[in-house]
């Protein structure tokens, strides 16, 4: 299980000139095409990177809360991933620099519109920035703790770790909840000041669950069809084609929960932020978003053969990956105009998953693959449904 | 005892004890290719791979209610677009009446409900062949061992090939500790008489039931029968009601409230009517002929079908009709017209309470038109 594996160099090159020619294409999107599309991008890839680095981290806490042991062989996986977040929340930094293109209670017209007025108790700049700064601290100290401390593990073998894990996964829930509810209410309803759905921590995430096991799941099939975790077998991520299902049915109910409350009451201060993000050329990117971040992980999963078979697990994987991405797309760029997917994106595209690709092969090399020192392993790995 | 087993024809199944899973699993391998009987196991705790050995399949239950939830998801949505949007269209809101968006909440209920009594039907009476109260093996002498600390495996008789014979001998070179031959109970196969007389005891108990509640609510009004939205506190018009100061319980309308099509009319006089009032209706086709018909339904009876005054019932009636094709009239505005109708004239009444504002604009109208018709010249023919 220590066998190390040399990443090939081809590989790391080819990822380079991905984010060198990403780079370039960005830097040429923000000198042409503007600042507003380039901060939109910009703030789509962290918000995408950063929910998966911290729905694998929520992964790890609530291994950690609920005192699993099935997950205990494959917790490396969202550890590894979970390295996204350092990544992230510097995005999120830079992003503080387009926070006056983006948000437009930031502007002075804004001082003449009675809803912003009520509301700048929170739509502060000053607060804005301490709450950002907060929810990163706290990202960081947990994703620390919990991936760092699970690496010292492998060659101190010191059950303290593991009492003390479990101990912090209940403070972790709570600033998680809360800190996941911020995000989304400060950096995507924020764009539109004027709506607001009480729903939207919720569905934040629903989406950032959902996109953190599917990761989670690809990234051990990934690892066993390569050998890479032997003894891993069906029983172990047939669980994780469970957790799947439920949230994605989770995801559905509180995202048509929180569409059908505000179709019904038709109130026109709530019922604008939806009717741009159905009519239009939006309209099939809704639908193209229920498909793929439902339906089609619904019907492949739903069946417990379809748990057991590798490559249907690994469809609706990638289709909720991808549906995860349309949806932050479908929820950030509606403030632009219509639907657009342009040489712009595709550059932005380019830099950020080569960059996010170089960092995650950076993390696939730290320590062993499966978590030797953690007292729970041979429990885990004789787990039995 | 147990070697005296009954014949093979009552033979429900040779029941084989093991103490260990192990050699359970291990005679199960063996036994299951001889395809002697249909191959069934009993553990008093879960044994991982006796499922396998003994060749369980996967239970076809989720088929079931995957299919039928389907199913209860299709006849939720075409009912209701049957009921709403065909048989009893109910504007809501201005919504479309086939609002998908409202169906998906029952549409969920009636996928869930069909699946799960899917669920618990088809298990009761399809897997657990529900008339047939008590499983044979109930009635082994190892039932006590079974449930403590045994397994069993068992040889079902399938079909008139079974040996019982050979079914034992097979069980105990495979290592079972004992073998006991299980008979079949008489009640295995319920009659036609069994459950006739079981769905008439249901009909009756529902008969008892729904009578005996009926007479109860009748003879013994204890409790009220709930009569729906009579009884509600509620105010009703023309009653004296406590709640307002004037003691009534109709209100009387926002003083100024003008109702639709019932504009107040002000002037004392015809002639006053004249001096202020314009015709408002801009004529067309349709005003008209709505002209046309509000003056043959009224007018027309006294002033004539061509306004000329000359009545269509007998002149001892007495009055003399005005003739409305008179230079007089000519000279006079609409809104005289419209006075008259409103005020009424020597021996014709107001028409204020028959006729609404539009109503007598276009009277008035058609007036204008019969003037016109009366100097009709050549080239007005078509």
């Amino acid at each position: 299980m220590n066998r190390s594996v040399t990443p090939s160099r081809l590989g790391r090159n080819l990822l380079y000139a991905l984010v060198l020619l990403g780079g370039a294409g960005s830097a040429a999107a923000y000198l042409t095409v503007g600042p507003q599309r380039f901060w939109a991008n910009w703030l789509l890839w962290a918000i995408f990177l950063l929910t998966l680095g911290l729905g694998n981290l929520f992964l790890v806490a609530l291994e950690r809360l609920v005192g699993a042991h099935w997950s205990v062989p494959m917790r490396r996986v969202p550890e590894r991933i979970a390295s996204l977040i350092p990544l992230a929340t510097t995005l999120f930094l830079v992003a503080l620099l387009g926070v006056p293109v983006l948000f437009s209670w930031t502007r002075p017209e804004a001082a003449h519109n009675p809803i912003l007025v009520a509301k700048s108790a929170w739509l502060n700049l000053p607060f804005f920035v301490v709450r950002l700064l907060l929810c990163i601290g706290a990202w960081l100290l947990f994703y620390r703790f919990y991936v760092h401390g699970s690496l010292r593990q492998d060659k101190s073998r010191d059950f303290a770790f593991t009492v003390r894990a479990r101990r912090l996964a209940p403070p972790f829930m709570v600033v998680f909840f809360f800190s996941i509810s911020i995000l989304a209410f400060d950096w995507i309803s924020g764009l539109e000041p004027e709506w607001y759905s009480d729903m939207f921590g919720v569905y934040l995430f629903a989406g950032t669950f959902l996109a953190g096991i599917a990761s989670m799941t690809l990234g051990v099939l990934t690892m066993l069809r390569r050998g890479r975790l032997p003894q891993v077998e069906t029983r172990h991520y047939y669980n994780l084609g469970t957790l799947g299902l439920a949230f994605t049915v989770f995801y559905a109910y509180i995202a048509f929960a929180q569409y059908m409350l505000i179709w019904y009451a038709n109130l026109p201060e709530e019922v604008v932020w939806v009717q741009r993000r159905v009519t239009g050329g939006w309209g099939p990117v809704a639908l193209t978003l229920a498909f793929l971040h439902f339906f089609v992980p619904f019907f492949l999963l739903i069946g417990s053969a379809g748990k057991r078979n590798q490559t249907v697990v690994i469809i609706a994987t990638l289709s909720i990956l991808l549906g995860h991405f349309i949806d932050m797309y479908w929820l950030i760029f509606p403030e632009l105009g219509a639907p657009r997917f342009g040489w712009p994106e595709a550059s932005m595209a380019a830099l950020f998953l080569g960059l996010a690709f170089l960092r995650l092969r950076a993390a696939m090399q730290r320590g062993a693959d499966l978590p030797v020192g953690d007292p729970l392993l041979a429990k885990g790995l004789e787990w039995q449904p | 005892m147990p070697d005296s087993g009954p014949s093979s024809a009552s033979t429900f199944a040779v029941v084989g004890l093991f103490a260990e899973p192990e050699a359970i699993i291990a005679a199960a391998r063996r036994i299951r290719p001889r395809k002697l009987g249909r191959l069934e196991a009993y553990s008093p705790y879960p044994v991982h791979g006796l499922a396998q050995a003994i060749g369980l399949g996967e239970s076809r239950l989720g088929t079931y209610v995957m299919g039928m939830g389907v199913l209860g998801a299709l006849l939720a949505i075409l009912f209701e677009w049957w009921t709403s949007a065909i048989d009893y269209p109910l504007n809501t809101g201005g919504k479309p009446l086939f609002s998908w968006q409202a169906f998906v909440p029952v549409m969920f209920e009636v996928t869930v409900l069909f699946a799960t009594f899917t669920a618990g039907l088809a298990m009761l009476f399809a897997f657990n062949r529900l008339p047939l109260f008590g499983h044979p093996i109930l009635h082994a002498k190892v039932i006590g061992q079974i449930t403590r600390d045994r397994l069993a495996l068992s040889l079902e008789r399938t079909g008139p090939g079974f040996d019982t014979e050979q079914a034992r001998r097979a069980l105990l070179e495979s290592g079972a500790l004992s073998v006991e031959t299980v008979a079949l109970p008489s009640f295995a196969e319920p009659s036609l008489r069994w459950l006739l007389r079981t769905v008439a005891g249901i009909v009756a108990a529902c008969l008892v039931a729904g009578v005996g509640i009926y007479l109860a609510e009748k003879l013994v009004p204890v409790v009220p029968p709930m009569i729906h939205m009579h009884d509600q506190p509620k105010l009703n018009a023309f009653r004296p009601s406590t709640f307002f100061a004037d003691g009534s319980g109709m209100r009387p309308a926002v003083a100024g409230t003008v109702a639709r099509g019932h504009l107040p009319f002000l002037p004392k006089s015809p002639e006053e009517a004249g001096r202020i009032l314009v015709n408002p209706l801009p004529l067309d086709q349709r005003v008209a002929q709505r002209g046309r018909k509000v003056f043959d339904d009224h007018c027309a009876v006294c002033h004539g079908v061509v306004g000329n005054g000359v009545p269509l019932l007998s002149s001892a009636y007495g009055a003399k009709p005005a003739n409305l094709l008179s230079s007089d009239l000519r000279g006079r505005p609409d809104g005289y017209i419209y006075g008259v109708l409103m005020l009424g004239k020597n021996a014709m009444p107001s028409y204020a309470a028959d006729l609404d504002a539009d109503d007598r604009w276009a009277a008035v109208h058609y007036v204008r038109i019969l003037e016109r018709a009366e100097d009709a010249r050549d080239e007005d023919l078509p």
